[in-house]
């Protein structure tokens, strides 16, 4: 396989990994045929990595607190989506009141946007942090839930 | 019950007798000795048929290595050669006498099919 194939499917692997295995596992893909079979397995393998990582050997395991797993992008995107989303609601009421159109209006289209659009978030989030770090994962689908019962109580509470 | 005597015609199709556990493939390569990856890939696919992906085979080893099954030995030029630890031949032998006693099981009964 040629080096620059191997140096980028060496970096579809975590850091970690790498760091404990990359050296050795981009000397033997340079010792491969080129193909599509063996680059196609690797990042495969590659994704598990990903969401089901070993720590194998002697990497270290990182600490997973809450505080490390609330910071991750996954986690706070949805949560601050919910925020908008709910000032959005609170916005609209204290400007118009609670008034029943017909048209749903653009901040109905955005309040909606930003529900639906945290979802795949939300499912990206689960899968990759669950089987990493549970606990502090629980708590933060908690307050990811929270985040969007609070944004849709308005809602349900006057019947937008 | 239906017979399976015309529906698998015995070594019709050698991808029929693919076996694929790529923890005890490599178990089994180092048995006979150390051996970095690709020598590990073309030596499982000498004794079983089964050509491992290099992502399948790091998979596997990173596992072993993490439940003490095998050990790293010192790099030689990038590459770095792996043994089985006793702790991994205990395991090896342990599971290959149980497939052993299945594989017999098993062929007895088709024997009058």
């Amino acid at each position: 396989m040629k080096p620059t194939r191997t140096r980028l499917l060496v970096r579809l692997y975590p850091r970690r990994w790498r760091e404990r295995y990359g050296e050795e596992f981009e000397a033997l893909l340079l010792d491969r045929d080129d193909g599509l079979r063996e680059p196609i397995n690797v990042a495969w393998s590659a994704l598990t990595e990903h969401i089901l990582p070993t720590y194998g050997g002697t990497m270290n395991q990182p600490v997973r607190t809450f505080g490390v797993v609330v910071r991750q992008p996954s986690a706070f995107f949805p949560i601050a989506m919910s925020l908008v989303a709910l000032a959005i609601v609170l916005g609209h009421i204290a400007l118009f009141g609670v008034a029943h159109e017909a048209d749903e209006g653009a901040a109905a289209h955005l309040w909606q946007l930003l529900m639906a659009g945290q979802v795949p978030i939300l499912a990206f989030f689960a899968i990759r942090w669950l089987p990493r770090a549970p606990r502090p994962t629980a708590w933060v689908l908690a307050l990811q839930a929270g985040a969007a019962l609070a944004s849709m109580a308005p809602v349900l509470f006057f019947n937008l | 019950m239906r017979s399976t005597h015309h529906v698998v015609p015995p070594q019709s199709d050698p991808e029929l007798g693919h076996y694929s556990d790529p923890p005890l493939l490599v178990l089994a390569s180092l048995a006979s000795g150390p051996k970095h990856g690709h020598a590990m890939i073309e030596d499982i696919d000498s004794i079983s048929g089964t050509r491992l992906g290099p992502g399948t085979l790091y998979g596997a080893i990173a596992r072993l290595e993490q439940q003490g099954w095998i050990e790293p030995l010192a790099p030689e030029d990038r590459r770095r050669p792996y043994r089985i630890t006793s702790e991994g031949l205990r395991v090896l032998r342990a599971k290959l006498s149980t497939l052993a006693q299945v594989a017999q099981a098993g062929l007895k009964r088709l024997e009058p099919l």
